[in-house]
């Protein structure tokens, strides 16, 4: 057996195509995931991540293109002759799961252990094991119709994984959850990566991944239109947004303040298109925004510039989730001008 | 090593323990509804023991041969058997699409094992029901005549085999439904009603034909094995007698003969499960 790599790729898709009728709800994906990486997998309602998901969970076929899975140190190709085999190393949770509501933990979890194969005399230990990781050790012999949506959206991650696989694939894991809830998956699932899972996660909300992904692939209409860190995806994409709270500033005087503000940072962004940004003060949060390029100077710049006019910061950050947010925002945006064009295009050259 | 790295059972072993796994599970999941069944047959076997009784209390002679006292109890077996095998059945393939369990269970087994996991467990339950329920008749009517035909044996077979017909048809339903509850009204009022009605209008048009392609034709072979008639047919007219006038005569089928069921509840039960399947796997790739 092949010794385990760090830089190991575990799935490998090559232009992987699905279509229904004339309509492509993934077109030529190609994307890798390496071993021990939390893999973010974003795009809008309708862009293809879930129809993704479920090619490699061979759900649905491919129209065109690969999916390679590395099992027992070996990459394979997926078919229909290997998908037991193959699919052992991967545990899915595809969309929403629903349980039998007369079934406990224990039962349901054992079940899929068994049927992927887990070491039947071990089966018992395991499902201990994972319901403990969970916490839910108490709930395990209560039936599933007396658990919250939360609680079984974690029996369903415990299904995934009950089976020990090394890839976990998780489909909107944290949809439909309350903070509560949501933080304790994303813990979850940051837990799963320090024992070394490699996860592949997709989801709408840009905060849950913003803070697990190692790397973020985003799709739209069916296209990867980004897949890199999201250090990396900020430089290219080179906007990138801080905020900062100052100390006892007066409301009447705020205009003033965002015109004084204005002078001082605007220079210091680093944006080449400077006309569309200023400074803006949110009510709800008490916070001010601006726009920068993401680079690591300019923030330094930006950030003595307000010491060094006296004013008083009490918080000074670049959050995250709004570096992925604006990115998603504009690399979808993009994706769909350049769409609209091949289509305006294509119609031009029929006419 | 991890423990997934000693696992790798994959291949025809792995088929039987999927299936094996399947109908342990399905089990423990039909239990309740089956302990229900269980009681709900009990309650009709008693009940047709206490009308017997008062009967008797009435001074209604009991029937002189065993044969025909059985025949009394069977006569709500097709009934039971469409209760029983609804009851176990009709979720079988929809709830996947119903419940979207199906996302939970395809990556980990496929359609084909499941369905059989579920067959075979859920049968075998209306099996144990179907037994139960011909023990009770067994023993009260060696209580009573002191003697168990050897025909009740033969009758309980044919009664299996139906329940097993019954149950590739609910199935068949159920990869058509929409839901649990459609499944069953669907496959009821078909079995109790429109099978029935057009039986009736085959006997009125005169045309003489066997209705095989009924399936609730098979189940009088449950009853007429005990004592099987021949011919296998009989005249009945209808209406008040007329001297003046002569009576129309309907030729009406009493029972299947033994290899002419034999026959048609296999070639139906495979047809059905065969149809039950494609759809299941078209609805699937469909509902995806």
């Amino acid at each position: 057996m092949e010794k385990n790599n760090k830089d190991d790729i575990l799935i490998k898709l090559k232009g992987l195509t699905k279509r229904f009728g004339s309509f492509y709800a993934v077109k030529n994906v190609d994307l890798d995931i390496k071993r021990g990486e939390i893999i973010g997998f974003l795009g809008p309602n309708g862009a293809g991540k879930s129809t993704t998901m479920k090619m490699m969970a061979y759900l649905l076929k491919p129209t065109a293109g690969e999916i390679w899975i590395r099992q027992n140190g070996k990459l394979e190709q997926l078919t229909v002759r290997n998908k037991d085999y193959l699919l052992d190393n991967i545990g899915f949770l595809i969309e929403t799961p629903t349980f039998y509501g007369d079934m406990t933990p224990n039962q349901t979890l054992s079940y899929f252990a068994k049927l992927k194969g887990y070491p039947r005399k071990n089966v018992k230990k395991r499902v201990s094991e994972v319901v403990e990781m969970f916490g839910m050790s108490d709930w395990k012999s209560k039936k599933i119709k007396t658990f919250s949506k939360g609680m079984r959206q974690k029996i369903g991650i415990l299904a995934a994984i009950v089976h020990d696989p090394e890839i976990v694939v998780l489909d909107e894991p944290t949809t439909g959850l309350d903070p509560r809830a949501r933080k304790d998956v994303r813990d979850f699932i940051l837990k799963l990566k320090q024992m070394g899972k490699t996860i592949f996660l997709s989801s709408h909300l840009l905060y849950d991944v913003s803070e697990v992904a190692d790397r973020v692939a985003i799709i739209n209409q069916g296209k990867l239109i980004a897949f890199d860190t999201l250090e990396n995806l900020e430089l290219k994409s080179l906007k990138s947004v801080i905020n900062f709270e100052i100390y006892n500033y007066s409301n009447q005087n705020l205009p003033n303040l965002l015109e004084r503000l204005n002078k001082i940072i605007l220079p210091l962004t680093g944006l080449k298109d400077k006309s569309k940004n200023k400074v803006e003060f949110n009510e709800n949060s008490k916070v001010f925004e601006v726009d920068f390029n993401g680079v690591p100077e300019n923030q330094l710049k930006i950030h003595n510039a307000l010491f060094e006019n006296k004013f008083d910061v009490l918080e000074f950050s670049v959050p995250k989730a709004n570096l992925l947010e604006n990115l998603f925002m504009d690399l979808t945006d993009n994706s769909n001008k350049e769409i609209q064009n091949e289509k305006d295009n294509y119609n031009i050259e029929k006419d | 090593m991890s423990d997934f790295k000693e696992k790798e059972k994959i291949g025809l072993k792995r088929h039987f323990t999927q299936i094996y796994d399947t109908i342990t599970f399905e089990l423990k999941r039909t239990w309740k509804s089956f302990i229900m069944l269980l009681i709900v047959y009990f309650g009709i076997f008693l009940l047709f023991v206490i009308l017997n009784e008062l009967e008797e209390v009435q001074g209604v002679e009991p029937p002189e041969k065993a044969i025909d006292y059985i025949g009394g109890y069977l006569g709500m077996l097709g009934l039971l058997i469409i209760i029983s095998t609804s009851t176990l059945g009709a979720a079988i393939i929809v709830e996947d699409f119903q419940k979207q369990t199906g996302n939970l269970l395809f990556p980990k087994i496929s359609k084909s094992r499941l369905l059989m996991g579920r067959i075979v467990s859920r049968y075998a339950l209306n099996a144990i029901l179907i037994i139960f329920y011909y023990i009770l008749v067994a023993s009260i009517t060696n209580y009573k005549y002191e003697e168990i035909p050897n025909t009740l044996r033969d009758s309980m077979g044919w009664a299996l085999l139906y329940t097993f017909m019954i149950f590739t048809f609910i199935i068949f339903m159920s990869s058509i439904s929409k839901n649990k509850a459609t499944a069953i009204i669907i496959s009821i009022l078909l079995l109790m009603i429109a099978f029935n009605i057009i039986d009736s209008i085959l006997m009125f048009t005169k045309t003489g034909i066997e209705p095989w392609f009924l399936l609730t034709y098979y189940e009088n072979i449950i009853t007429a094995s005990l004592d099987m008639p021949d011919p296998r047919y009989e005249t009945v007219s209808f209406g008040r007698p007329d001297p003046n006038e002569d009576q129309p005569e309907f030729k009406r089928w009493i029972t299947p003969s033994a290899s002419g069921a034999l026959t048609g509840m296999i070639i139906f039960s495979v047809l059905l499960l065969i149809a039950a399947f494609l759809l299941y796997k078209m609805r699937q790739s469909k509902n995806e």
